[in-house]
């Protein structure tokens, strides 16, 4: 049988999500790039439908089946998926009401799924857990306000599919000194990019003024703090991970965890403030307080919260992931559409494997 | 014995609102949440509070139980959105109080409608009826399971927190100890569910679950054309408000 180019039928798909979004955004915003960036979770909507339904044609024009969407969701997927669900739903409301920090851990079930099934699979269960979560799920943890979350959950459920599948997850224990410093070089620089992007969405928040809240505030100028050293104090977390354990695999979670959740933020923070006036019930309402005291018009703070709390939310999230692969069976692993790409590479195996190149 | 506010309505409650499908009460619910995001003023979100929320909670006689957990659950978002929009905003406070209030009406609007389709509908019937509307058995396999296994993570959560409290856990402490209590209650809870994943996939394709047909319903829903007119009626009006939405037509 003639074999087809997978990158053909991807490359179709995120050309034909650059040119909804493209059109989207030109539509929404077309002079105002504020309100291009407040329409971004709509164009979402319209943009992540078009990419997978013209990667799946162009799959079905190229093998007349749909093999590697279907592939996706085997009955173990399926069985999983029920689990992750209500993963998602049970942990996002105990630590949303529970613990109280600018935290939400409620994609953990969706990350799983992505990285042990698949891009598409992760999506559709974060889709399906910010409906349930609203729609049917059981009292006291029904939550009207998840299911416009719906196209966030999807975001980062396609990007954790994808990561894995580059072998981003894989255990890589014991690297050698040079790989480290590029690794740790890189979790460094994302790290430092994403401070970045939030300093500049906080100045822009205080108009230039100075960055710190003033010492009327006390309170909020705290919490804003802490949302702050949440970031480094993670990232040095994982940086002590990897220097200790020698596990290169620490910068690749960095490295996900940022993306997806600047990402998610930029999805998310659009429908807080536009639906819901900046609040969502989380420890996060107190950043954005603090964000509105500083002098941050609500878009703003609203973002700047997201890109604030999302890349620190996603990098526990894969932190966690991880933890729970690593304390699989790597058999049950191995069963599931992408455990290939999760599981320590033999000698023979590291030059042709995915995800290596990256190394 | 008084009935628990967060109880669901059993499906067969004489009230025409109970009789309809579930999959018709689903459009209502949905379509009511999305009108609500796509609508902006106070006088649009009150007359479709009115419209979708009320008449539709009083046909069922569920006025009192529903306004009581739509408001409770409204609650900590309202005063989430007054604190921000009015407290800490930098604007004149009737700019903050103005978008405030189009939040808090909005927020109850949606909670009215989500806890109005939570009671009247058993998750079984509704599953049944999208089963019976052509949705695929695995989709509805997830769905069923997922509203199932909630309830028994949640059971499983709670022993595994009331065993890390035993051995020291304390989830009022500082943020720093908080923070890594949460590695300490979701790694045993998730490594349990996920644990069981493999006994129960060997289980469902020793049952034949991947046999491709139709299933048969057992209970079918109340369908009607009616109602099959009023869902799409539903649907056109949403897209017709998107359009308005996106053009500027809209007048709120």
């Amino acid at each position: 049988m003639r074999a087809t180019p997978a990158w053909l039928r991807v490359a179709a798909g995120l050309g034909a999500f650059a040119v909804v979004a493209f059109i989207g955004l030109a539509l929404v915003g077309s002079r105002d790039p504020q309100a291009a960036l407040d329409g971004f979770g709509l164009v979402m909507v319209a943009a992540i439908p078009a990419g997978v339904a013209i990667y799946a044609l162009v799959e079905y024009r190229q093998t007349g089946r749909l093999d590697s969407i279907t592939r996706q969701f085997g009955t173990r997927t399926l069985v999983l998926m029920p689990v992750a669900i209500a993963l998602d739903i049970v942990l996002g409301s105990a630590v949303a009401s529970a613990l109280k920090i600018p935290v939400y851990l409620d994609s953990l079930g969706t990350v799983l799924v992505a990285v042990l099934a698949g891009p598409l699979a992760g999506a559709a269960t974060g889709f399906l857990s910010n409906l349930l979560w609203t729609y049917l799920a059981p009292a006291p943890f029904a939550s009207p306000y998840a299911a416009p979350f719906a196209v966030v959950a999807v975001v980062v459920g396609l990007l954790a599919g994808t990561f894995a599948r580059w072998g981003w997850l894989r255990p890589r224990p014991g690297t050698s000194g040079r790989r480290l410093l590029v690794g740790g070089g890189l979790a460094v620089a994302a790290m430092a990019l994403m401070a970045l992007v939030a300093l500049r969405v906080w100045l822009a928040g205080a108009e230039g003024g100075d960055l710190a809240p003033s010492a009327d505030e006390t309170a909020f100028t705290i919490l804003g703090w802490v949302a702050m050293l949440l970031v480094a104090g993670t990232g040095l977390g994982l940086l002590v991970l990897l220097l200790r354990q020698r596990d290169l695999a620490a910068a690749y979670i960095l490295a996900a965890g940022v993306i997806t959740g600047v990402s998610a933020a930029f999805v998310a923070a659009p429908i807080a403030a536009g639906l819901f006036g900046g609040v969502t019930g989380s420890g996060a309402d107190f950043v954005i307080a603090a964000l509105r005291q500083a002098g941050a018009d609500l878009q703003q703070a609203v973002l700047g919260q997201s890109l604030i709390s999302d890349p620190v939310d996603k990098v526990v999230t894969y932190f966690l992931v991880y933890l729970i692969l690593g304390a699989m069976a790597t058999r049950t692993k191995a069963r599931f559409p992408q455990g290939p790409h999760l599981v320590p590479l033999t000698d023979e195996k590291v030059d042709d494997a995915p995800g290596v190149r990256e190394d | 014995m008084t009935r628990p506010v967060f109880a669901r309505t059993e499906s067969t409650a004489a009230s025409r609102w109970h009789g309809l499908d579930p999959l018709t009460r689903l459009v209502v619910a949905l379509g009511t949440m999305i009108a609500a995001l796509l609508l902006g003023g106070v006088v649009c979100l009150a007359a479709l509070g009115i419209l979708a929320v009320l008449l539709p909670t009083a046909m069922a006689h569920e006025l009192r139980p529903v306004l009581r957990l739509a408001v409770l659950l409204a609650l900590p978002l309202g005063v989430s959105a007054v604190l921000i929009n009015v407290l800490f905003s930098p604007g004149t406070t009737s700019e903050g109080a103005w978008l405030a209030a189009v939040v808090v009406l909005r927020i109850v609007i949606m909670a009215g409608a989500t806890v109005l389709f939570y009671r009247t509908t058993i998750p079984a019937d509704l599953v049944g009826s999208l089963q019976h509307h052509g949705l695929s058995n695995r989709i509805t396999f997830v769905i069923h399971n997922a509203v199932a296994m909630i309830p028994r993570l949640a059971e499983r959560a709670r022993e595994v927190t009331a065993a890390q409290r035993a051995r020291g856990f304390d989830s009022e402490a500082g943020l720093l100890r908080r923070g890594r209590g949460i590695i300490a209650l979701a790694a045993p809870t998730v490594l349990g569910a996920v644990a069981e994943v493999e006994a129960r996939t060997l289980a469902l394709e020793t049952r034949a679950f991947t046999r491709p047909g139709r299933v048969t319903v057992l209970r079918p829903p109340h369908d009607s054309n009616l109602q099959r007119a009023g869902r799409w009626s539903i649907v056109v009006g949403l897209v017709a408000l998107v359009i308005a939405r996106v053009t500027g037509l809209l007048p709120c």
